[in-house]
């Protein structure tokens, strides 16, 4: 219906500096990591292309490879029980209740907290104030700090689903909020009821929201930093040294600065692959429900 | 390479553009550090601002007190301390960054060779005209290739063993273990009369190294560092005595010591909670703090039953460094409030509230708590802390810590041994490159 | 909240009073806890979960001064205000530019995909290198790292104002642009107003990531006149040592303003949140 036109040189005003900035700060950055990936530079000196040998290395460096796994088993268990809690929680705070606002307000609290402190609030309690209840009433298990032990993740983990439940259960309540009441109406009639009427008819309707929430906690939890810092450092031992915390710890470190800029490189092409597998599995999904 | 140059040029044209308006407010914010005594000719231009960095938390307050003094005297000279946790790897960060601080107190260990071996320390070879001689050579072991050339100030120096609550021994009858049999029974006697013999503090890494760097230098070979350094052994072959005592001292640690922290430790340990605590003289400041009237004294660790070899470890605690890249004014003054600190009254002013040992000529700590280890030192039963020779980058506190937790998990013990000494191994390799 | 219809609505209480029981327990309980404990005297620690027998101020006033709070707080208070301000301007002008001509020219098709295939780069890939930068490119002060935390939102902006934007029919573009309007007066006059919704959940999504952002800070601010107030808790940990009541005083002195402007605007930050879900 409109003539052709030249677009006026004002909208790309509003795009173009943007553009340069960001290709300042965030591209280039990011291409010279990739450059300095494939040379042995301390970040001050003289270097040499190595060509590929800081990857080959990172293959056969225990510390780098237990970080990954680690971080891979945190991340996954992390994205299932925040998810099904949050899930769970949502369908709570949409069900017939009293003071449906307060509570939803109320839920949402830990979301404006910042997870450093929040871990250290609960590095308190893990440390101090669990030990105590376990001793006075007795319980083994209880009566040491679990940070200290073998365990010490699941400390982090819970601190973590503590913190990411808010933010997940308000996307899943918006998402419960979209569906039409008179589709339970009918799911009643047909006698669907509680799980099955869950699953026959509520998740496929907030499935695009289900899709939101895996693909942003992934990522979010592969990248795991201030709860780990705030309430581990990466122990006991190495236990539970996430890849950014390695990337941090070792990185600054002159002899390892090309090799954690490979690491990096990795790191960023694994969140891609997990990133572009999972919005293709799950879109993928979402047709088939709809 | 055109290509590159320009990215470049389109890099410094885009910036200049785009952060005039930020470099603009940015002096103004700041109003420090580089600008020193160009351009600005406003009232207050002739002060210069240096900051001070330290590695350690425990010192603050008595540096705090001597920079106080001093700046009250140098009108002109204002200091700011920076004493973060985990100072290693933020000193580490701001090296990556090429913007260290003016002066930095840091230990005689491995982040000092790595500040060195970049360039990036003054030479300093002017300012140690009153600093004994043996802590220059201590100086100079960790210099990259042995240099023989000063680029920090020593400062005070540390001891470490094991410190013990003398009331508790008292006690108990308890004599000063000079032997690691004496030691066990001391143990056994302590924990039969319902007592923790160690509070062990291994929530915060690097409370793992002191048991280590206490029996590594005493039990392999006294070449080992060199040889190792060459390729000619390895820690599997050599420090399995090592960690066999180091199980053994777990044993008669308290339950929860892998979940309790330095702080907490320290703490408890000052309470009378254990009998002793396998740590440095810089922990007893923290003590006092708790517990003014604590009777802690320090002994050397003795790690083998041939009471003459056993060692005290000391090394240097504190050296002040200048970086090479503050301007002419801030190294001036830096190098000023140096020789402040080196004066007698303020090094002994240090090592009192400290508890610790100065690198200063002729100043000496006549404290009692400390008594048995100064004479120690005094007749050279004295080694160097092993991990100040270990590469940049090996992290043995993470190891032992790992070890340590494999212990509590039920590991079996040879296993356990020869897997951590392994990785030892591995570790050093990897990162023992230049 | 009731829904009055032709069905009989019940309250299903069971669900209430868990939700309420699991409040008490999982959000209240910690938060109390550091409430009570930043008000304790260290001597009244041996039950810590008890009401504070006297109420110790000095405890906030030790805070206070020992990290600096006011210059931390107006560090991390600009950080977020001039963040949250630039981000919603120019973001929101670059997506609107985008989405209009992403479908008829070349250019803006390939910038929508530059920034929004950005999204998967993480910080801290880019960390080691931008470190390095930090004293070229002026970034290791309030100022600098503010800029960077314009620059680096944007991925994340374009892809919620994008598909909001979609939704605002492209008639109102027309009507005023026969009114003689040039595209910046559409975007200004019609278009921006428009957008509030979404600037709500941007504003909300940027203003909680600058105010409680950990790593960048971290590895940017060294300079101790330029820290945030979430670094500062991490560089006085030392320091604090074994005294709690003085750690929990300075948290809670951080987490106050989020909390309290969180009591005030409660009702607009979870709509802000909602609504970027189901427009986005």
């Amino acid at each position: 219906m409109k003539t052709k036109k030249r677009t006026s040189i004002i909208l790309y005003m509003m795009v173009v500096p943007m553009a340069v900035l960001f290709f300042i700060f965030h591209t280039y950055p990011f291409l010279q990591g990739v450059f300095y990936s494939f040379t042995d530079w301390k970040g001050y000196g003289n270097w040499n292309f190595v060509g590929l040998r800081n990857y080959l290395h990172i293959f056969k460096d225990s510390n780098v490879v237990t970080s990954y796994l680690f971080t891979f088993k945190f991340a996954l268990l992390a994205t299932i029980l925040v998810n099904v809690l949050s899930l769970a929680l949502a369908c709570a705070l949409n069900a017939r209740i009293k003071f449906k606002n307060f509570l939803k307000a109320v839920y949402f609290v830990p979301y404006m907290l910042g997870v450093l402190i929040i871990g250290y609030v609960f590095k308190f309690i893990f440390s101090n104030i669990v030990p105590m209840v376990g001793n006075a009433l007795g319980i083994e298990a209880l009566s040491v700090n679990i940070l200290g032990t073998s365990s010490a993740w699941i400390g982090v983990l819970i601190v973590t689903v503590w913190q990411s439940l808010a933010f997940n259960t308000l996307i899943y309540l918006s998402g419960l909020q979209t569906v039409d009441k008179d589709l339970y109406e009918a799911a009643d009639l047909d006698g669907a009821v509680g799980l099955k009427r869950f699953f026959k008819i509520t998740f496929p309707l907030i499935a695009p929201f289900f899709t939101i929430n895996m693909v942003l906690s992934v990522k979010g939890f592969l990248m795991a930093f201030d709860q780990f810092m705030a309430m581990t450092g990466g122990g006991p031992g190495t236990a539970t040294t996430t890849i950014s915390l390695l990337i941090y710890k070792k990185g600054f470190q002159g002899a390892q600065f090309a090799y954690q800029s490979a690491n990096a490189v990795m790191l960023f092409i694994i969140v891609v692959a997990i990133s572009v597998f999972q919005l293709r599995v799950l879109e993928k999904r979402e047709e088939k429900v709809n | 390479m055109k290509k590159k140059k320009l990215v470049s040029l389109l890099t410094v044209c885009a910036m200049t553009a785009s952060l005039l308006a930020g470099c603009g407010n940015g002096a103004n914010n700041s109003g420090s550090g580089d600008s020193g005594k160009s351009g600005s000719s406003t009232a207050k231009s002739d002060k210069v601002e240096l900051e001070l960095f330290s590695t350690k938390t425990e010192n603050m307050q008595t540096l705090q007190t001597l920079v106080d003094e001093f700046t009250s005297q140098h009108d002109n000279i204002s200091i700011e301390i920076t004493a973060p946790a985990d100072a290693g790897t933020v000193l580490k960060t701001r090296l990556t960054k090429n913007d260290l601080p003016d002066i930095i107190a840091c230990g005689g260990d491995a982040t000092y060779t790595e500040l060195q071996s970049a360039g990036m320390l003054m030479d300093m070879s002017d300012e140690v005209g009153n600093i004994q001689e043996a802590y220059m050579q201590m100086l100079y072991d960790v210099n990259k290739d042995g240099e023989s050339v000063a680029y920090g100030v020593p400062y005070a120096t540390n001891a470490s063993g094991i410190l013990y609550n003398k009331d508790m021994f008292e006690e108990l009858g308890i004599s000063i273990p000079q032997t690691w049999d004496e030691l066990m029974t001391a143990c056994e006697t302590i924990k039969a009369a319902g007592k923790t013999p160690f509070e062990l503090t291994f929530a915060d890494n690097w409370t793992c190294l002191p048991p280590w760097n206490s029996m590594a230098p005493v039990i392999p070979d006294a070449s080992f560092t060199a040889d190792r350094k060459e390729n000619k052994t390895t820690f599997e072959e050599t420090h399995q005595e090592v960690l066999e005592k180091y199980a053994k001292i777990l044993e008669y640690a308290q339950n929860d010591y892998m979940g309790t922290t330095y702080a907490d430790g320290n703490k408890l340990f000052a309470e009378g909670q254990a009998a002793m605590m396998i740590n440095g003289n810089w922990a007893i400041s923290e003590f006092k703090n708790t517990n003014a009237d604590f009777n802690v004294d320090m002994f050397a660790f003795p790690s083998v039953n041939d009471a003459e070899r056993n060692t005290v470890t000391s090394g240097i605690d504190v050296l002040f460094a200048v970086s090479s890249e503050s301007d002419s004014a801030q190294q001036e003054a830096a190098k000023e409030f140096i020789r402040f600190m080196t004066e007698t009254d303020h090094a002994q002013q240090y090592i009192t509230e400290q508890f610790a040992f100065s690198a200063v000529e002729g100043v000496a700590q006549e404290d009692p708590t400390v008594a048995s280890v100064k004479q120690d030192i005094a007749d050279g039963r004295v080694s160097n802390f092993p991990d100040h020779y270990y590469p940049s980058g090996f992290d043995l506190a993470s190891i032992l810590s790992q070890f340590a937790l494999n212990v509590t998990n039920g590991m079996d013990l040879q296993e356990n041994i020869t897997q951590t000494l392994q990785t030892c191994d591995e570790q050093y390799d990897a990162t023992n490159v230049d | 909240m009731l829904k009055k219809g032709n069905r009989v609505t019940k309250t299903n209480w069971l669900v209430t009073i868990l939700l309420i029981v699991l409040a008490i327990f999982f959000i209240a309980g910690p938060i109390y806890m550091t409430i009570v404990i930043a008000l304790k005297d260290p001597s009244d620690m041996v039950n810590v979960l008890s009401l504070p027998k006297k109420i110790r101020w000095q405890n906030f006033v030790d805070a206070w001064n020992m990290t600096e709070y006011p210059r931390k707080f107006f560090n991390t208070l600009f950080i977020t205000v001039i963040n949250f301000i630039f981000t919603i301007i120019t973001n929101s002008a670059a997506a609107y530019a985008i989405t209009r001509n992403r479908k008829k020219n070349k250019f803006f098709k390939l910038m929508y995909y530059y920034f929004i295939s950005a999204m998967f780069i993480p910080f801290n890939v880019l960390m080691l290198p931008l470190v390095k930068q930090a004293n070229l490119f002026h970034i290791d002060n309030v100022i600098g790292i503010t800029f960077l935390y314009i620059v680096f939102g944007l991925p994340m902006n374009t892809f919620l104002y994008t598909g909001f934007i979609k939704s605002v029919p492209e008639a109102l573009d027309e009507a005023a642009l026969i009114d003689g309007a040039n595209p910046w007066q559409i975007f200004t006059k019609v278009i921006f107003p428009i957008m509030k919704p979404m600037h709500a959940t941007v504003a909300i999504l940027s203003i909680m990531w600058t105010w409680n952002d950990f790593l960048m800070p971290l590895v940017l601010l060294s300079d101790k006149k330029y820290q945030t107030l979430q670094l500062s808790q991490y560089v006085f940990q030392g320091q604090f040592n074994t005294q709690y009541n003085l750690a929990f005083a300075s948290y809670l002195l951080v987490l106050l303003p989020v909390l309290l402007v969180y009591v005030f605007c409660q009702k607009w930050i979870i709509a802000g949140v909602t609504n970027g879900a189901v427009k986005a």
